[in-house]
């Protein structure tokens, strides 16, 4: 209590407004939102004829408030398995197993005071981590989610997707020239040059795959996997993975290629004089683009939102269940239902422990039908929604390869920059020409339309 | 033409999305002016000496300049895969021909030792 009073107490008079203000406002909107669904009949009917504008702010508010949610379980993942990885326990006082201390440090980032030194450009200063944050999310938009859960399917997805994502060195050189730093300056001048030279490789190392697919749609480049798991270009593009993969760890200035952020060189790099939100958005942008190139990953070599194994037709399950029809019956359900399964769920535990006190039994029964209620539930709509399927397959392969990448940051050490940069130019770019070539070859020659 | 509106509304989107939690931001959290030194640029403890925006590598600029070669390229390369399957071998050669002539670029750069980081 005491410290959400001190909490309370340090907030400037416009804090503790918006702080009473925005609640009411939620509740107005709410409420709003239930008038118009019941008496707007016009609005409902103009809404109903452009469904597409609905459909847009649906998935602009999709995107938008997953991104967050996803650095915090990333920035989580991140601690936790580094921690373990280096045999100490890390965080593990905030939520079961410490797991909201990520979502404590965007709080607390939220509160901190957002500071510009003096010197700074402040317009430009402020603007660099919207258009590093902006870049990340615009990338998301025409990731494949699921069968019919993207963004928008454009044609020229893959091109649009490099495009956008080349814009963040345009913030971060924003960011190392307006901060007055010469440690920014140095890191926001490194960060271009980096990203600037693995972007070529980048590139070059899916146009082998291109020249397979004749479609820079990354919806139908998943499509084009359907099948058994021998047909993801992983196989038909090993190198070319291999060099998109390295790569896209430069762009995303992850280690061993953090050479922008190096602490032990330039402190933080372009985002030393950073402070509160402005530093914030930085941080979750470096974490949603782990996010982006991941999944990016997953749906070009990987197969996408695609299983590994084609079910043959005969085998598939169709459960045509139609809750409606039960009527009143499926009321009586959901009332007797959940109690009378977590008093049995209860009563092995309070009959097989006589010191358990009865509470505690009806506890552990209820978290037992929860979690038996969410494999139930999850598994019917596995089995007959094909969306919820793939994304869960999408999301497994992508949070594999965000392991991978927290995997390397536990492991590998900092590279120089001397054989960064020569890496990408005398041995990346050489290597994705020749993948090139070699796919353009066998497919002259073999011809696999 | 509705795929234009929407990357124009997801730029809208992302854009008004940051700046409204910038200004909550700056709205809840609490300000302190500090004396002079709080708003010095950290540079490891000292005071800052000499000019910040003055000279720095020159291959910073040399590799900015190699990827403007490049990436263009890579515009061309894009459209080239696309359609590779109804050029075929002319495709194949012109295109050989055309990385070629970069390709000698980035010898001539690399024999003359630009791409040795100093």
């Amino acid at each position: 209590m005491t410290a959400v009073a001190r909490s309370w107490g340090r907030l400037t008079l416009a804090g503790k407004i918006l702080f009473t203000v925005i609640p009411i406002l939620l509740l107005l909107t709410a409420g709003l939102v239930l008038v118009v669904v019941l008496f707007g009949k016009p609005i409902v009917d103009f809404l109903a004829a452009n469904i597409w504008l609905v459909r847009f702010i649906v998935a602009a508010s999709a995107v938008l408030l997953m991104s967050v949610p996803t650095a915090f379980l990333i920035i989580y993942m991140e601690m936790k398995v580094i921690a373990l990885m280096n045999l100490r326990i890390g965080p593990d006082r905030v939520g079961p197993f410490g797991s909201l201390l990520s979502v404590v440090h965007g709080l607390k980032v939220l509160m901190k005071e957002d500071f510009s030194p003096t010197g700074s450009d402040r317009l430009v200063f402020t603007l660099a981590p919207v258009v590093v944050y902006m870049s990340a999310v615009m990338s998301l938009l025409v990731l494949p989610f699921a069968p019919g859960l993207f963004g928008a399917d454009i044609n020229i997805g893959l091109l649009y997707l490099f495009a956008v994502g080349g814009l963040t060195v345009v913030g971060l050189l924003m960011a190392g020239w307006s901060s007055f730093n010469k440690y920014s300056l140095l890191g926001g001048l490194r960060s271009a040059a980096q990203v600037v030279s693995y972007e070529i490789p980048l590139t070059l190392s899916v146009v082998g795959l291109l020249i397979l697919t004749g479609t820079m749609s990354l919806n139908q480049i998943s499509l084009n996997q359907a099948g058994w798991f021998t047909n993801w270009y992983v196989f038909q593009q090993p190198l070319g993975a291999l060099i998109f993969f390295i790569a896209a760890t430069a762009e995303g200035n992850r280690t061993p290629f953090d050479l922008t952020e190096a602490d032990s060189e330039i402190v933080a790099g372009f985002a030393t004089e950073y402070s509160g939100m402005r530093f914030g958005f930085f941080f979750f942008a470096e974490y949603v683009n782990v996010f982006i190139v991941s999944g990016l990953f997953v749906a070009l070599f990987l197969g996408g939102w695609n299983a590994p194994i084609a079910w043959p037709e005969a085998w598939a399950i169709h459960l045509t269940f139609d809750p409606g029809s039960t009527g009143m019956g499926l009321l009586f359900a959901l009332l007797l239902v959940p109690p009378i399964l977590i008093l049995a769920l209860a009563a092995p535990f309070y009959v097989g422990r006589s010191s358990l006190p009865w509470w505690q039994a009806l506890i552990i029964g209820f978290v037992l039908f929860n979690v038996l209620a969410i494999v139930v539930v999850g598994g019917w709509a596995f089995i007959s929604l094909d969306w919820v399927a793939g994304l869960l397959w999408f999301l497994g392969k992508t949070y594999l390869f965000v392991f991978t990448f927290v995997w390397m940051r536990g492991t590998l050490p900092r590279v120089r920059i001397d054989q960064l940069m020569g890496f990408a130019w005398k041995w990346l770019l050489p290597a994705s020409l020749l993948n090139l070539f070699v796919t353009a070859l066998a497919v002259i020659v073999i011809n696999p339309r | 033409m509705s795929n234009l509106w929407y990357i124009a509304g997801f730029l809208f989107a992302g854009v008004s999305f940051v700046f409204l939690t910038i200004g909550a931001a700056w709205l809840i959290s609490h300000r302190n002016p500090g004396d002079v030194h709080k708003g010095l640029p950290y540079e490891s403890g000292i005071d800052t000496y000499g000019d910040t925006h003055g000279r720095f590598g020159l291959s910073f600029y040399i590799y900015a300049l190699l990827f403007v070669a490049f990436d263009i390229e890579v515009v061309f390369i894009f459209l080239w895969a696309i359609v590779f399957r109804d050029l075929l071998i002319s495709g194949f050669i012109s295109m050989l021909i055309f990385v070629g002539i970069l390709l000698l670029g980035l010898a001539y750069a690399w024999r003359k030792g630009v791409l040795e980081w100093r």
